[in-house]
This record gives structure tokens, C-alpha cells and sequence, in this order.
């Protein structure tokens, strides 16, 4: 029998795939859309004016046009998110490995580390640490990559327990293999799906984090472009100037829901249970 | 598969649901019944903003018997009421109409006799001797005697050390009062000179309490005024009674409800859903342009004593007088404070003291008017140019990046965004940090910053002698690192002297002189504001902020 494209047997995949990959077209080619239409600034003579053929999402109270900034916002939201995601990704997933494989003092120092940071409401953590270390982008994926790691340290954690002792592992440590080898060839292998999975699921989660520090005036500063701080500041005007608050509130809300369902696909794709079903 | 197909038929509910609630706000006006507009005149609309703790309360009519006013305001330090606590909480007591001072200031910031009838003052300007009004009682019916107001300046200035009402900075510590009852006459003694002692005793810290019948002198200190405290709602209000005894004229209102609210846009909502009848100070363009434009309410506006400013540190690359000077022209104050954002909140200028105010304004000339080519052509005559071409322009060989520091209040980071956009214009870094007023003020006396902007009460006392050493190099208050010895001379000269016309010709020279020294970015000037429903007849905010609840205030017919 012809085998089936992969992209006809998962329809859904296939559509938040390619909405998600035209968001990101659209921060990356940013200028081409706006043609020469600066999103930091604007004619003050031009402030708060409603949706019109020049500006067609209004102004802002800059005069800057909300357009423009609203794709522009792509950019930075994206990026962060993207950077965001891979370190606690790559951080989580590293320490995770180590505690579970190695045990003992080790595990009991990570996974106390881990604790603590759990045991505080995550966002309440990050906009602390924000706070400390001041705002702005960088700092703020540096505040919720400290409060976000220890999900994926548990999780891979928990997945190298399970095979630790394994048969084929206890095998390859009696043959000799180095401890590097082992981590690399048995343990990452199989840990990687479900933590790709999960950060996957996580980038829509992770970007509305990031859009609620900087509305809280912990993220992104004046006058870069950024859509929780766009809101922030069309929260005042949300009654006579609604458009301020809308469009980048839609971009949050369409970006984040095509990402959940692109991650929530590709978990229906990748888990085996769920195949079964 | 299967999940998915049923989280996308969720989404899809969410999203509509979400729409149906978006739409149900905007027709939020029309809609007709809520416990609020039951007990509300027709022409009021109904309730569903939830913006207040007390929203279910009813507002104030024009019913019957009673008459009550609805007030809401912002609450600051917790809506307390001590004058000897705290400035906030003596400004509030003398706002919510529970006490007054010996004197007060006129809407031309000249000061009038209050609680006082009239003074003299030796030739020295150290005696003073003020004589109060016969007749007066406080709100529990004892009467004011000199002895009592001896007693209320003495208990402030004792009890003020423990707080931060700073009392001595209107009366110093060594100033001796005493008491003639007979006379009904109170002299005070001081060791320095005052220039301006009734001015000094108009501000709020110094207004007559009656300390010693007080129960609890935080939420219900006793006074002269209007109102008195019947109780008092943590974190939500007050409820005031009439002063049965009050002195001066009627009192139109038996009961006054205060509501705190802290978000601008919930005052004019409460407003407009009849939830109030009367909000102090709406600080959102949008919301203060919606009431004046409805015909429903009135907005009384007073041009008000206030200047927002933006430092410029000299401690650092702005010493360069050029570079300030450019700065300066470079930022167009007319069109901001006209742009829909600014609205009518301010008037623009560009001295630190206010045109309003009677310190000759209009003799001022401004060297570095708005003319954004000019302010190019300064910086590229002084080699002040972008030579890397990377849009900044370089200062000794290192690009100009100049950190902007400001906080939410009265609209001055409206006012940095603006001021950014046009230094950007002109090739100049900025890096914006924005936070709490705590953060703004320690990086200014640290001298953390390049420009930082804030809002300044010009005349608390009825004088601008102590916001004008904000410049004076030897006072401590220089946080710009300004000195400029002919400033310092004539700010010296205007401290010893006595005679106001004098006075008035110092200050008029000092603005000149920081006007030339290009020492700030001004913003404008600050505009108070009340609003109110058809509810009241007659409402009026001041050019001081001191007072809010007054005997101006009237029902309507």
C-alpha cells in the first residue's frame, strides 16, 4: 500500500504548523510588511487616533501605529519565547539526567534546588526576581527560566529512574562503558521525546508569562515594542480607546493558541498511549 | 486526534463566550437594574463596573430628608487621618473637610485668615502674634481657644519627629508659643526669622486639631471643619456627619460618604454609574474628556501649582552645556501637552515655577524655544555629531546614551515616552527606566540618572523659596549637581529678605537664570481637577490641593 504523506495524516499538525510558521514569517520579514514605518516612533500630534486607512489598528498614545508595533512585538515575543523555552529545555533536561542518574548527594541537592523554586507560585517568583535584577527582556527570560527549570528537572528525572537500572543499562556499565557514553547513547535518547513534547506544549504558556511581566512593567521597557506592554498601556484607554488594547491582545491570544495546539498535535503524534486509543 | 478536535471546539465556545462578554461591557451603560441605581435619580446609569469595595452601596439623592454626598478620591497612606503621622495624612484631614488651619491659601496662592482673624509681626520677623476668631467650636462642641491652639501646634511638633509630617519644616522645634485666652490671642516666637509664618501655618501639618478628646487620632481626629468622622472603613471610607457646630455659614450636607478608589479610570466610572457624585482629580485624558464632553456632568478644572520637570544631571555626560541646551529645544512642551494623550491635564512653560503664579512669568525669555533644527544645528556647530553612523551621536569619542528615569504618576511617563521620541530624533541613546516613585526618588538623590522626571508642589506654603534650592548648590537639595554662583548669591539674598516686591523681583531673576542654565526638561504645569453628576449643584477644586470638602460644595436644587 502508498504510504500516506505524513502532513495529509495529521491534518491539525498541519494547520497550526503552517499558522505558526507564518507568525514567524511575519516577525522575521517585520520591515517588508510595514513597509518604512518605525514601530518606536511615531508624531505625538498623532496620538490615540481610532483604526483608519493610514493606520489601520489605530495609533497609540505616541502616535505610534499600533500595526506596525503589533507585528514588530512578534519579533521580540518570539524570540524571547524561543530562547526562554530552549534553556530551561536544555537546563531542566541536563540537571534532570544528572540527579536522576547519578542519585545521592547529587539528586538530593538538585531536587531540594528544584523544591524551592516550586514551592513559590511561579510567576509571583519571577516577578521578584525581575524586580532585583531590573527590567527588561533579557531579565525577564532570565527570571522565569530560574522558576520554569525544575518542571523539566522532575520530569527527566523521573524518566531516567525509570530506566536506571534497567537491564540493558546495568549491560552497558558492566562492559565498561563510560558514564558520558551511557548518559548520551541510553539515558538522553530516552528521555528527549517527552521533554521536547512538553517544551513544545510549553512555548504558548511561557510567552503569556513573558507578555504578563512585561505588562506588569517588568519586561520589555519603553519604547521597544512588546505586546503585554502594549497593553499595559492601552489599559487606561480601554473604554474610549479600545483598538489599543485589542490588537496586541489578539496577537497574544492567536499566537498562543496556535502554538498550544501545534505542541498538543504534535503530542498526539509522538505519544504511542494516545496512538492506541 | 480525538482531543484535539474536542480542545478545538472548546476554543472555539471560550472565544465566543469571551466575545459575548466583551460586547456586554460596552453596552454596559444601558443596561437597567443593579442595587446601585435603585435608590438613584433616572438620569443615572446603571452599575456594572464593580470598581469600588462599596459598589453596592447606594448613591447619594436628593431625597426627602437628608442630604448626602458621595465622594470618591485616591487613597493615600491608607486614608489616614493624623496630621502629626504623616504629610498624606494631614493633607487628607484637611481634604475630607474635618480640619482647618489659622490660615489658608486663596486660588491666587496669596494667603487669607482662617480659624485666625488677623496677625502682626514685629519688625524682626521673629514675634508673631495671631489672633483667632471668637466663637469657634471644634466638632465635639469644645470651644477653640488660644490655649487649644497652643496646645495643637505644640502636639504636632512633638509628636512629629515620630512620623514623617516633618512639622518643623513649618515651625522650627525652638519656636516658643503661648497662649492669651482672655485675649484669645496666641504669640509665637521664633529664633530664626520667617519671612512668611501664616503661609508656614496654612499647610496642612499645622491645621488646629483637638488632640486631646480624640479617641483615635489616625481615623477620627477631631476639628473645625464641616465634617466630622462618624466612621471609618479600612481601606474603603469614611462616613462623615455634619459638624452641628460648625462656624462658618451652613453646612449643605448632613452626610458625607468618602470612597476611596485607586485606579483613575474607576473614579469616572463610579461617576458615571451613579455610584458617586463627586471625584477629585481624573488623571486619564480619555475619561476626563468623555465627562466633559456629556452634558450629564461638569468638570471644574484649576490651573494648579504643580510642575512636572525632568532633571538633568550634570553630575555626568549632560554637564556639557550644549548638549543640555539642545535638549531642551529639541522637545516641543506645546504640542505634547495639547496631543490627545496629555490633553487638557497640563498647561506647558518653560520656567520651573508656573505661569499662573505672580513671579513674572511673562517678563521670562526663553533662549531655547522649540526649533528642532536649531537643536541639531547647536549640537553639529559644538562637533557634537554621529560620526560612526549608527544614529547616535558621540560625545568625546563615546555615543550620547542617556538613562531616563520615571514613574507612573500625573502622566510623567507619558511625558518620557514624548520627550524620548523627540531626543531620538535629535541622535541621542535613551534608555528607559521606568518604576516606582521610591525608585525614582533614590536614584534622584543618588544622582543614579541623566534625566528623571517628577512633579513638584511649587508653593506648598504659599512661597516657592524652598522648591527654588532644589538649584541652590549649598543647601543639600542640589540633586542635579547644578551650581551656578550667581544663582547661589541671589537665593541667599532671597532667603534674608523680607519685602515681597523684592522677593518677587529675586525670583523672577533666579527663574531667568535656570531658564539660560537650560537645568530642566519642563513638562508643564499640572491641572486639578473635580468632576461631578447633576446630583450637586456646585462643586469647585482649588488651586491649592489642600482642600476638597468644603461648604462650596452644595446639593443640587
Amino acid at each position: 500500500m502508498k504510504k500516506k504523506n505524513f502532513f495529509l495524516c495529521y491534518p491539525v499538525f498541519t494547520i497550526f504548523a503552517v499558522l505558526a510558521l507564518m507568525i514567524i514569517l511575519a516577525a522575521v520579514f517585520a520591515p517588508v510588511i510595514c513597509g518604512d514605518s518605525d514601530p518606536t516612533k511615531g508624531r505625538i500630534t498623532d496620538a490615540i487616533m481610532e483604526p483608519s486607512a493610514e493606520h489601520i489598528f489605530g495609533t497609540d498614545k505616541m502616535g505610534r501605529d499600533i500595526f506596525t508595533r503589533v507585528i514588530y512585538g512578534a519579533r521580540t515575543s518570539l524570540t524571547a519565547t524561543f530562547i526562554l523555552v530552549g534553556i530551561i529545555f536544555v537546563l531542566g533536561t541536563v540537571l534532570g539526567i544528572i540527579s536522576g542518574y547519578f542519585g545521592g548527594i547529587i539528586d538530593a541537592v538538585i531536587m531540594r534546588i528544584a523544591d524551592m523554586m516550586i514551592s513559590f507560585p511561579g510567576l509571583v517568583l519571577a516577578i521578584a526576581v525581575a524586580g532585583i535584577l531590573g527590567a527588561s527582556i533579557p531579565n525577564a527570560v532570565i527570571a522565569i527560566s530560574v522558576v520554569s527549570w525544575p518542571k523539566y528537572a522532575r520530569l527527566a528525572r523521573s524518566m531516567v529512574l525509570r530506566i536506571r537500572h534497567a537491564d540493558f543499562v546495568e549491560a552497558a556499565v558492566v562492559t565498561g562503558s563510560k558514564t558520558p557514553y551511557i548518559l548520551f547513547r541510553y539515558m538522553l535518547p530516552n528521555v528527549l521525546p517527552i521533554m521536547a513534547i512538553t517544551a513544545a506544549t510549553d512555548i504558548g504558556g511561557m510567552m503569556m508569562e513573558l507578555a504578563a511581566l512585561s505588562f506588569l512593567g517588568f519586561g520589555a521597557v519603553p519604547p521597544s515594542p512588546e505586546w503585554g506592554q502594549m497593553l499595559n498601556d492601552g489599559r487606561n484607554f480601554i473604554q474610549s480607546a479600545p483598538w489599543m488594547t485589542i490588537f496586541p491582545g489578539l496577537a497574544i491570544f492567536v499566537t498562543v493558541v496556535v502554538f498550544n495546539m501545534l505542541g498538543d498535535s504534535l503530542r498526539d503524534i509522538l505519544d504511542p498511549k494516545d496512538k492506541a486509543r | 486526534m480525538k482531543t484535539t478536535g474536542k480542545k478545538t471546539t472548546a476554543l472555539i465556545i471560550g472565544a465566543l463566550m469571551t466575545a459575548a462578554m466583551i460586547s456586554g461591557c460596552g453596552n454596559g451603560n444601558t443596561a437597567s437594574t443593579t442595587t446601585a441605581a435603585n435608590n438613584t435619580p433616572a438620569d443615572t446609569k446603571a452599575a456594572d463596573n464593580g470598581t469600588t469595595t462599596a459598589a453596592d452601596e447606594p448613591a447619594a439623592t436628593a431625597s426627602t430628608e437628608e442630604k448626602t454626598l458621595t465622594f470618591g478620591c485616591q487613597m493615600y497612606s491608607d486614608g489616614l487621618i493624623n496630621p502629626a503621622s504623616q504629610t498624606n495624612t494631614a493633607w487628607n484631614c484637611m481634604r475630607f473637610g474635618v480640619a482647618e488651619a489659622l490660615f489658608k491659601f486663596n486660588d491666587n496662592m496669596e494667603v487669607e485668615p482662617w480659624l485666625a482673624e488677623s496677625y502682626t509681626v514685629s519688625d524682626d520677623h521673629l514675634t508673631w502674634t495671631i489672633k483667632i476668631r471668637d466663637g469657634i467650636r471644634f466638632s465635639n462642641g469644645t470651644p477653640l481657644t488660644a490655649t487649644k491652639v497652643k496646645e495643637s501646634l505644640d502636639y504636632v511638633r512633638e509628636k512629629g519627629p515620630d512620623g514623617s509630617a516633618s512639622p518643623q519644616k513649618y515651625l522650627e522645634f525652638e519656636a516658643e508659643v503661648t497662649a492669651d485666652d482672655a485675649a484669645n490671642t496666641i504669640v509665637i516666637k521664633t529664633v530664626t526669622p520667617y519671612v512668611n509664618l501664616a503661609g508656614n501655618l496654612a499647610y496642612p501639618v499645622m491645621e488646629i486639631v483637638d488632640y486631646s478628646e480624640t479617641t483615635d487620632p489616625d481615623t477620627a481626629m477631631i476639628g473645625t471643619g464641616p465634617y466630622k468622622v462618624k466612621e471609618f472603613h479600612d481601606q474603603v471610607g469614611f462616613d462623615m456627619v455634619k459638624n452641628e457646630t460648625y462656624w462658618n455659614g451652613t453646612v449643605p450636607y448632613d452626610n458625607v460618604k468618602i470612597l476611596f478608589m485607586g485606579d483613575a479610570s474607576a473614579k469616572a466610572n463610579a461617576l458615571k454609574a451613579g455610584q458617586v457624585d463627586l471625584v477629585e482629580n481624573i488623571t486619564n485624558v480619555a475619561d476626563l474628556k468623555s465627562l466633559q464632553e456629556d452634558s450629564n456632568y461638569t468638570v471644574d478644572i484649576a490651573s494648579g501649582v504643580r510642575c512636572g520637570f525632568s532633571w538633568l544631571n550634570q553630575g555626568g555626560v549632560l554637564a556639557n552645556d550644549t548638549l543640555r541646551q539642545a535638549i531642551v529645544m529639541a522637545i516641543d512642551g506645546e504640542t505634547i501637552c495639547k496631543s490627545n494623550t496629555i490633553g487638557g491635564l497640563y498647561t506647558a512653560g518653560f520656567s520651573v515655577l508656573p505661569s499662573t503664579l505672580s513671579y513674572g512669568y511673562d517678563k521670562l525669555t526663553n533662549p531655547y524655544a522649540f526649533n528642532a533644527e536649531g537643536a541639531k544645528k547647536l549640537l553639529d556647530d559644538a562637533g557634537i555629531v554621529d560620526t560612526d553612523g549608527n544614529g547616535i551621536r558621540e560625545l568625546d569619542g563615546k555615543d550620547i546614551n542617556l538613562t531616563y528615569v520615571s514613574y507612573e504618576n500625573r502622566m510623567l511617563n507619558d511625558f518620557s515616552d514624548a520627550h524620548t521620541m523627540y531626543l531620538t530624533d535629535l541622535g541621542l541613546g535613551i534608555t528607559a527606566r521606568y518604576g516606582s516613585s521610591d525608585d525614582q526618588w533614590n536614584s534622584l538623590v543618588a544622582g543614579d540618572y541623566d534625566i528623571n522626571n517628577n512633579n513638584w508642589t511649587t508653593v506648598g506654603t504659599g512661597d516657592p523659596t524652598e522648591y527654588l534650592a532644589n538649584w541652590y548648590s549649598k543647601g543639600g537639595a542640589d540633586y542635579c549637581s547644578y551650581k551656578n554662583d550667581e544663582y547661589d548669591t541671589l537665593y541667599e539674598q532671597l532667603k534674608a529678605e523680607n519685602d515681597n516686591a523684592k522677593r518677587t523681583e529675586i525670583i523672577q531673576k533666579l527663574q531667568q537664570i535656570l531658564v539660560n542654565d537650560a537645568v530642566a526638561i519642563i513638562d508643564g504645569y499640572y491641572n486639578s481637577s473635580m468632576a461631578y453628576s447633576k446630583n450637586v449643584g456646585h462643586a469647585h477644586i482649588h488651586t491649592a490641593d489642600y482642600y476638597w470638602i468644603t461648604t462650596e460644595i452644595t446639593p443640587a436644587s
